[in-house]
């Protein structure tokens, strides 16, 4: 692969007015897994831009590296195995991978939270809602909530925020006590108590029922609209992107395959895999039996079995022989449309 | 079409409701509630609802793998509440299941050729040879290639696995198969692979499936008829075009609005469930719609009396009494 090369064009964000309005920029970040059986290449080679106040859709397939991104911007990679070994993630004009480890404690959970795919699981079991709300503010917040009076207050205020009902009560309860869809207001309470810049939610709806998810999500919505923050939504649902996102970046095999405007990603996607993707997801009430869903063909390419050249190769439709040899960089067909496809090439 | 395959009526089961260090019974729960079904011959039945409602129980009451408080199961005109031990084998070799999740439903200590082969063998049907003749068969007929057979399940992906649980459920000729979730597990793109499998399978095995799942949009890709399910009752029972065109039910509606759509331009609507749907527990249900505490419409009647599951237009079924 011809490095320097694709480097000259990968450092190219999406959006070109850096600088203002840009709240993270990814640029050519590469999280590697060292194990027994060789390096994994989670992600190799991520460039993304995310605009204040915006919410940016990170759609993919299990193992495309969505979860390791989003850890990977919090610094969350556990090492060993994992390790960021390249690249640059600047928030606010600061690069996150070079600061000390007390520093990101900073930014962790203050400027930057994060809302995991099982709510049960995260929360923890022997603690009161109330307490784990409250030691949210009282550890990064210190002045908003110096007395436990006053950490309380601020729960009960979260609660109501995330249209909990009764919150003054529920602020005893133990999370076992809440269902599933509560449990997640709880988590999004959390991530929420110190007025992060940009929250990562990690498959946020995943574990709950449709009529939970679409309480949930408009939640979000919401909650976006009032407080500014930015959001980062991780999911392998392209509904779930349709109805919360402005942005998105479609993540194949380690790398940003597309990365456009939510309208242009749905009416003229361009990578073969977004297309593949439209097309095999069916639609409600549209079907015509007997057609036939369109189907990608074949599986994931693993860690070990990854082709040559472009990794959709061997499930693309469009395939050339450039293909198989190179892998392609991110080129720009719009001004505001990446894509990672020989197809593409100027 | 309308060769009826599988009969229910009445169907009740209900749990007993556990607390404290001793497991003492506080009350029970009803997870299937009444209900009546029919599934007719390569009809694909679709069976939706949310997590809770009894969807999964209901598949299990019908296979008798979960026996019944109440109801009849009638297969192939066989009562199978009547029949024991080596009849009932006999009937329920004619109903098989897959399962939802493809990892837990393999033996991972067997290699695919004995787990294929297994239920031929436990219902003898012909000598080792047919047998190895015949999982070769299954094997081609799922899209997998002969020499996976020797592999061990850890060695295939969840797509793959959910074709061998496939292949499974298929050897002993089945007419009726019961899917559980099968495709909630498996990425988009695969799960378009295992869609178009089901579906090229009923064509040319002329079987009838009874398809569970979560999710509408699959649901109603593949079904013929489609059940919504609440609180362990049938609230809606329709052919899919009509159920997505003019859903009558409030919780169907909800249902329909809560999903999101794959189109930017059409963003979720307001969906009217409340709160309070999930904070309601068992003892609200023992009278009244089980919908009243979270429906919009529903006034004294709803909360008195249940209503019941009656025929609005032809093989158009709603139980509620406002939506007439």
């Amino acid at each position: 692969m011809d490095t320097e090369k694709q480097d000259a064009v990968t450092h190219a964000p999406v959006s070109q007015d850096t600088g203002n309005g840009d709240l993270l920029i990814i640029e050519d970040l590469h999280t590697h897994f060292f194990t027994h059986d060789g390096i994994v290449r989670a992600l190799d080679g991520i460039d993304l831009v995310l605009k204040s106040g915006k919410t940016l859709g990170i759609v993919g397939e299990s193992g495309c590296g969505k979860t390791v991104l989003a850890l990977s911007i919090l610094r969350l990679i556990p090492n060993p195995p994992g390790r960021i070994v390249k690249g640059s993630i600047r928030f606010q004009g600061r690069d996150l991978l070079t600061l000390t480890e007390r520093e990101i404690r900073q930014i962790r959970g203050n400027s930057i939270s994060m809302i995991f795919q099982e709510p049960m699981t995260s929360l923890n079991p022997v603690f009161t809602i109330g307490s784990q709300l409250a030691e949210v503010v009282t550890l990064h917040q210190k002045r908003r909530a110096g007395t436990k009076a006053q950490a309380r207050e601020v729960a009960i205020d979260m609660l109501k925020k995330v249209g909990i009902p009764s919150p003054e009560k529920r602020v005893r309860d133990y999370p076992h006590q809440l269902s599933g869809g509560m449990c997640q207001r709880v988590m999004i309470a959390m991530a929420l108590a110190c007025q992060p810049m940009l929250m990562i939610a990690d498959e946020p709806t995943t574990a709950l029922d449709v009529t939970t998810q679409a309480q949930i999500l408009r939640l979000m919505n919401t909650l976006k609209e009032e407080t500014g923050t930015s959001i980062i939504m991780v999911t392998h649902d392209l509904g779930i992107v349709a109805q919360t996102c402005q942005d998105v970046a479609v993540m194949y095999t380690g790398h940003v395959v597309e990365h456009a405007g939510v309208e242009a990603i749905f009416s003229c996607p361009l990578h073969p895999y977004t297309k593949g993707l439209m097309q095999s997801i069916p639609r409600m009430g549209e079907k015509v039996r007997g057609t036939r869903l369109y189907a990608i063909p074949g599986n994931v390419p693993t860690a070990r079995n990854m082709p040559k050249g472009c990794s959709f190769n061997t499930r693309c439709p469009e395939v050339m022989e450039i293909c198989r040899q190179e892998t392609p960089p991110p080129f720009r067909p719009e001004p505001l449309h990446l894509v990672r496809c020989w197809r593409y090439a100027p | 079409m309308n060769d009826r395959l599988l009969e229910v009526r009445g169907l009740k089961k209900a749990f007993l409701l556990k607390s404290g260090v001793f497991g003492k019974s506080t009350g029970l729960i009803p997870a299937v509630d009444g209900v009546d079904l029919d599934v007719s011959a390569d009809e694909t039945l679709g069976l939706v609802g949310e997590s809770g409602c009894g969807k999964t129980t209901l598949a299990k009451l019908v296979l008798m793998l979960e026996k019944p408080d109440a109801g009849t199961i009638v297969f192939e005109g066989k009562d199978l509440r009547k029949a024991r031990g080596k009849d009932l084998r006999k009937i329920r070799k004619g109903m098989q299941v897959i399962f939802q999740d493809p990892f837990g439903s393999l033996n991972p200590r067997k290699r695919v050729a004995s787990i294929i082969a297994e239920p031929m063998i436990i219902h003898t049907m012909g000598s080792k040879k047919d047998i190895a003749r015949r999982t070769v068969d299954l094997m081609e007929m799922v899209g997998l290639s002969e020499d996976m057979l020797s592999r061990y399940p850890h060695e295939f992906s969840g797509g793959q696995r959910q074709r061998i649980c496939i292949a499974r459920a298929l050897s002993v000729n089945p007419r009726l198969l019961i899917c559980d979730e099968p495709v909630s597990a498996l990425d988009v793109s695969i799960q378009a692979q295992v869609i178009n499998l089901l579906v090229d399978l009923q064509e040319k095995l002329r079987l009838s499936y009874i398809f569970i799942s979560h999710d509408l949009a699959v649901v109603g890709y593949l079904s013929h008829r489609i059940a919504v399910m609440f609180r362990g009752r049938i609230v809606e029972l329709s052919d899919a075009h009509t159920l997505f065109a003019s859903p009558q039910h409030p919780y169907t509606r909800c249902l329909m609005e809560s999903v999101p759509e794959p189109s930017p331009q059409r963003t979720i609507r307001k969906n009217h469930v409340t709160g309070n749907l999930l904070e309601t527990n068992g003892d609200d249900l023992q009278k009244g719609c089980p919908y009243s505490p979270a429906c919009p419409w529903a006034d004294g009647q709803c909360i008195a009396e249940t209503p019941e599951l009656v025929e609005r237009n032809t093989g158009h079924f709603v139980s509620c009494h406002r939506h007439r």
